[in-house]
């Protein structure tokens, strides 16, 4: 705790928000709401970004995302690839996502978590893993655009509440 | 971000063909573990409570539908007891190899895939408990899938409603054999692949394990056929086929070992 190490602290706060996502995404839900589910790890990585640039980049979002990958039992890397192209996407947008209200952050967010899905999607296809010709696993970019005001609103909280930096 | 897009790429290509990673997954598993508990924690509670706070006349009643179900099902196995008995010796009249008896080890579903295109279910059992890959799933009611992936203390499922999961089966009234392969579109039924018009089955017809490929044993139910399309213009027939097994019920399931 001493004042030359302060620069940066809360790191415990980051990871705990992070596990927080993991486990609302691996929560169990009924089959209907399956593909409804908001991509919450990813909404937690590009908030991280957007507010500490300097300290949560693209390395930290492959970490977290090959920790997904052995969570949800999936493609080793698949996770890891997504999570990390939209940190380096939300990387370049920050400071213009700093000064968006709040619609223009969630049609962004819309954005990089439809890239997010489609990345995984067409690796998935390029696997063979399944080749549904439709857009079901877009809804979770919708779902993920509309609730990231409150995202957004609960991290906030808790960055100035512990003073993460 | 070029690194370690090709970082991602070498291992998912190395994940996906080979299988250099496992130890790395298996490793890695025993952090993200207890998270599968804790998402699980809320169902395991509520289940606790709910059998610890039953009225006394509830557990009354259940004792009583549940000694006269023992009594039906004891009936029934003396028969099949029987029945058994009189196989074995049938089949050494014809030199077969005798049917081994497997052994089963329950488990209980912790988790789900959260990816709306496949089916595969977590299981508590892993590693520790001697579960394998191939390892083949049942429930009360017939085939569930099989084991996919091992980690310490949990174990991926894929349920035979995958598209990727195929089963050899036999349809238990006449014996012919077929595949039945889980589909793109729905998830919850088999189709059987490459039925040509003149193959007899019809709707009702109850599916077996055939036994073939040596994963899975004979003689476990998969499916009952529930339609049978016959297209002038396809050159083989549709046939739709709901499994048996509660694959988005059960909760208790049976590890089967040779």
């Amino acid at each position: 705790m001493g004042p030359k190490f302060n620069k940066h602290h809360g790191g415990w706060i980051i990871l705990g928000t992070l596990v927080l996502a993991a486990l609302f995404t691996v929560l169990p839900l009924p089959d209907w709401l399956e593909a409804y589910r908001p991509e919450w790890v990813a909404l937690v990585v590009i908030y991280w970004v957007v507010a500490l640039p300097d300290r949560i980049g693209l390395f930290s979002a492959w970490i977290t995302g090959f920790f997904m990958d052995v969570l949800e039992g999936s493609l080793l890397g698949l996770n890891a690839l997504a999570l990390a192209l939209v940190a380096y996407l939300a990387l370049s947008l920050y400071q213009r996502m700093r000064m968006f209200t709040a619609i223009q952050q969630s049609s962004t967010i819309l954005i990089l978590v439809g890239i997010h899905q489609l990345l995984s999607f067409w690796v998935l296809t390029a696997n063979s893993q399944n080749t549904a010709p439709n857009l079901i696993f877009m809804i979770s970019a919708l779902s993920s655009a509309i609730i990231w005001p409150f995202v957004f609103l609960a991290l906030r909280y808790i960055r100035r509440t512990f003073n993460v930096a | 971000m070029l690194g370690l897009a090709l970082l991602s790429m070498i291992m998912m290509l190395a994940d996906s063909r080979f299988s250099y990673l496992s130890q790395v997954r298996f490793y890695a598993s025993y952090l993200v573990t207890p998270l599968h508990w804790l998402a699980d924690s809320p169902r395991s509670i509520s289940d606790s409570v709910n059998s610890n706070l039953q009225s006394r006349s509830y557990l009354i009643g259940e004792n009583q539908r549940l000694k006269q179900q023992l009594l039906q099902q004891q009936f029934e196995l003396q028969k099949l007891e029987h029945l058994n008995a009189e196989n074995i010796r049938l089949n050494e009249l014809l030199n077969a190899s005798s049917i081994v008896d497997e052994r089963v080890v329950q488990a209980q579903l912790t988790g789900e895939s959260p990816d709306p295109f496949t089916k595969r279910v977590l299981i508590n059992k892993g590693s520790v408990h001697d579960v394998y890959i191939g390892q083949p799933v049942i429930d009360a009611f017939g085939l569930m899938g099989q084991i996919v992936d091992v980690e310490p203390y949990a174990s991926w499922v894929l349920l035979i409603t995958d598209p990727q999961h195929s089963t050899p089966i036999q349809i238990n009234r006449n014996g012919n054999r077929a595949i039945a392969s889980g589909t793109q579109d729905s998830l919850q039924r088999l189709v059987l692949n490459n039925i040509s018009d003149t193959f007899d089955v019809v709707v009702g017809d109850v599916l077996v394990t055939s036994g073939f490929g040596g994963r899975f044993p004979a003689g476990y139910p998969v499916g009952v056929v529930s339609n049978v399309l016959h297209d002038p213009g396809e050159p083989f027939a549709t046939v739709t086929v709901e499994p048996t097994a509660q694959l988005e019920r059960s909760r208790n399931v049976l590890l089967l070992f040779k």
